[in-house]
């Protein structure tokens, strides 16, 4: 275990609601310990309520801690706002969704530069890597289509190449099988498996103890805290 | 997005969205086009009016004049005796009047004695207006000659017996059209016909009457003549006295000063009238700058309502494009970057509602003026006050839609269905 940290969580807490009119405080984390080490391939499972996705979205640094600290590939992110939080998941994270989140109205090739864009890549480099991270996801010819007349599996390929865009130090999946059917389902984490063994780090979350299979680690969240972590365990 | 491209990449980012919503897109442009339409076609109907205003001034001889006439003093009652001895405005005036301290900014001094005689040539024998006028009276009233000669000095001092018909009065008297030598009698008076004014032609538009029909009419004999021999005035009383002042800021002075001197001149009795042509012109101009701030208004009116409009429909859309604007987020797009998307879209909107302002204003003044039959006057002023009003108010509108998309958190969003 002497790969450098991508995940280092110490004690992460997150409440909702609170001090306002609404009652209590709902504890959805209640003091996290997670190392991801760079080259994982961890799934993320739990039962629904047991703080999978208020995880996920700290974890993707698309919300921030109420308590606890968070290194994200040796950066402290909790005490983070704004467009320092946008920078990081600019440069650091790369999503990929349930439902997919292309934008309709834009082509795929330009789906794929969209990170490049906001990060400042120059637009002819910008063009050749959406072009050549297309061909790694194995549809190349759909460069110029609109999502809307690609198959699900072909979207979520799609999606795979945008998160793939700026080169993360993350790849966060929140169940990216769950609106697919089961053969694009298996082809679609073929490709992650495939991604894993290239050297990425890949955070897959999940509901399903088939697919969570696939993965060399399993954290399994109960009640906001980690349950099982056999990186612990062990 | 960071760098030189990224406004062109967010240029073609909005021209996706607005291309993609044609509907919204013309509603939010529509208020935009309205008001741009409203001022600029407001703007160059007025200019187009106050240009025609001005050339008729400049036709009749300039701005830059200051006309005395005599006026009844009586206010009620019987008159003084006073003011029956009175002599009222006459030749002494205006050779005394060229004499005040302030009068070095005069450089033309004209008279005019009015009469009503019968005329009478070989082929007509009419009544008609007959004008006694001095020296410059011809160049400052915009008349030229087009058969013949003027007065000479010495026909105006000696005041002899020669006339200069208008066309028209030329054409009726002497439909020959051997005009020049011949002889009229004025009243019990013969002269001989020295001269032809041109023919004056104005009309405020295409089709309507000539305004100037009357001044071809008229006959013109040295003032010294109607005076001398025709109503035997020894103290050679006039109807006008007109003096030119070029540099319009010396006339409030010498208005002054010659008001003083006519006054004492006439024993103290107002028994005369000063008009500054230039003052009664910017006056009357005046008057077109309320359209001028009528026409504003209802653009800013309509540039106020369409704003309305774009918030709310902005506001509404932004339901719609939530999750596309967490979905940006997640990807790293700032706050800021949303915000400055949603101004870009502003900004092409403001820039095609514009240009379409431009066309439906310019063709509204256009058909307008053409209906009314005068030249269409387009000033940059209204296209840069119009302009300036749309961007102003587009990008003042567009700021709350903005930043209310821009403080969306990405998470919020991500999860809106």
């Amino acid at each position: 275990m002497s790969a450098p940290a991508i995940i280092e969580t110490r004690g992460l807490i997150k409440t909702f609601g609170g001090s306002g009119n609404e009652g209590s405080a709902v504890q959805a984390l209640r003091g996290i310990d997670l190392t991801v080490r760079r080259g994982e391939f961890v799934a993320l499972i739990g039962p629904s309520g047991s703080g999978k996705s208020t995880l996920m979205a700290i974890l993707g640094c698309l919300d921030t801690p109420t308590a606890g600290s968070y290194a994200l590939d040796g950066r402290q992110v909790e005490k983070l706002a704004g467009a320092e939080l946008a920078a990081i998941r600019n440069e650091k994270v790369g999503f990929i969704f349930q439902q997919y989140n292309l934008l309709p109205k834009a082509t795929i090739v330009r789906n794929i530069e969209l990170p490049m864009l906001y990060a400042g890549v120059p637009r002819r480099e910008r063009r050749e890597r959406a072009l050549s991270l297309l061909a790694q996801v194995g549809i190349p010819e759909k460069a110029h289509a609109l999502p809307g007349t690609l198959s699900g599996g072909q979207r979520q390929r799609v999606a795979i190449a945008r998160a793939l865009a700026n080169r993360p130090a993350l790849l966060l999946a929140d169940e990216p099988t769950g609106a697919l059917d089961s053969k694009s389902g298996r082809e679609v984490l073929a490709l992650f498996q495939e991604l894993h063994t290239q050297g990425h780090t890949v955070l897959l979350v999940t509901h399903d103890p088939a697919i969570a299979a696939l993965a060399e680690r399993r954290v399994e969240l109960r009640d906001g805290l980690v349950h099982v972590d056999p990186a612990i365990a062990a | 997005m960071k760098g030189s491209g990224a406004f062109r990449e967010r240029l073609q980012e909005a021209w996706i969205e607005l291309t993609e919503n044609p509907g919204r897109s013309f509603l939010q442009a529509l208020g935009v086009m309205l008001g741009v339409a409203s001022v600029l076609g407001g703007f160059s109907l007025s200019d187009s009016q106050r240009r025609q205003a001005e050339h008729i001034f400049a036709r009749t001889g300039g701005i830059d004049k200051l006309n005395v006439f005599p006026t009844d003093t009586i206010a009620d009652g019987t008159p003084s005796a006073l003011a029956n001895a009175n002599l009222g405005l006459r030749l002494d005036d205006a050779i005394e009047g060229g004499g005040v301290p302030s009068a070095k900014a005069v450089n033309a001094v004209a008279v005019q004695r009015r009469a009503r005689a019968r005329v009478r040539s070989e082929y007509g024998d009419q009544e008609r207006d007959v004008i006694g006028i001095g020296a410059d009276y011809v160049a400052m009233n915009g008349y030229s000659i087009d058969q013949g000669r003027v007065f000479s000095t010495s026909d105006l001092e000696n005041g002899s017996p020669v006339a200069i018909l208008g066309s028209q009065a030329a054409s009726v008297f002497f439909p020959t059209g051997d005009v020049v030598g011949q002889t009229i009698t004025i009243g019990a008076v013969p002269v001989r016909v020295i001269g032809v004014f041109h023919e004056l032609v104005f009309r405020f538009r295409e089709g309507q009457n000539n305004m100037f029909a009357w001044r071809n009419r008229q006959i013109w004999v040295p003032s010294s003549l109607v005076a001398g021999r025709m109503s035997g005035d020894q103290y050679h009383r006039l109807d006008r006295i007109t003096f030119r002042v070029p540099d319009l800021h010396q006339m409030a002075d010498f208005s002054r000063e010659l008001s003083a001197l006519v006054t004492s001149n006439h024993r103290l009795q107002r028994d005369f009238r000063l008009d500054d042509v230039g003052k009664r012109l910017r006056r009357q101009l005046s008057q077109g700058d309320i359209y001028n701030i009528i026409f504003m208004l209802s653009g800013v009116l309509a540039l106020i309502g369409g704003g309305m409009v774009n918030v709310n429909i902005q506001l509404a859309s932004l339901k719609e494009r939530v999750r596309e604007v967490g979905v940006k987020m997640a990807i790293g797009a700032t706050g800021s970057e949303i915000f400055k998307a949603f101004m870009t879209e502003a900004l092409l909107l403001t820039v095609m509602g514009s240009a379409a302002g431009y066309v439906v204003g310019i063709a509204f003044s256009w058909t307008i003026t053409r209906a009314i039959g005068i030249p269409l006057s387009l000033a940059p002023m209204s296209f840069l006050l119009a302009t300036a009003m749309a961007v102003v108010f587009g990008f003042l509108f567009a700021l709350y839609p903005a930043f209310k998309a821009s403080r969306q958190s990405p998470m919020e969003a991500l999860r809106y269905e």
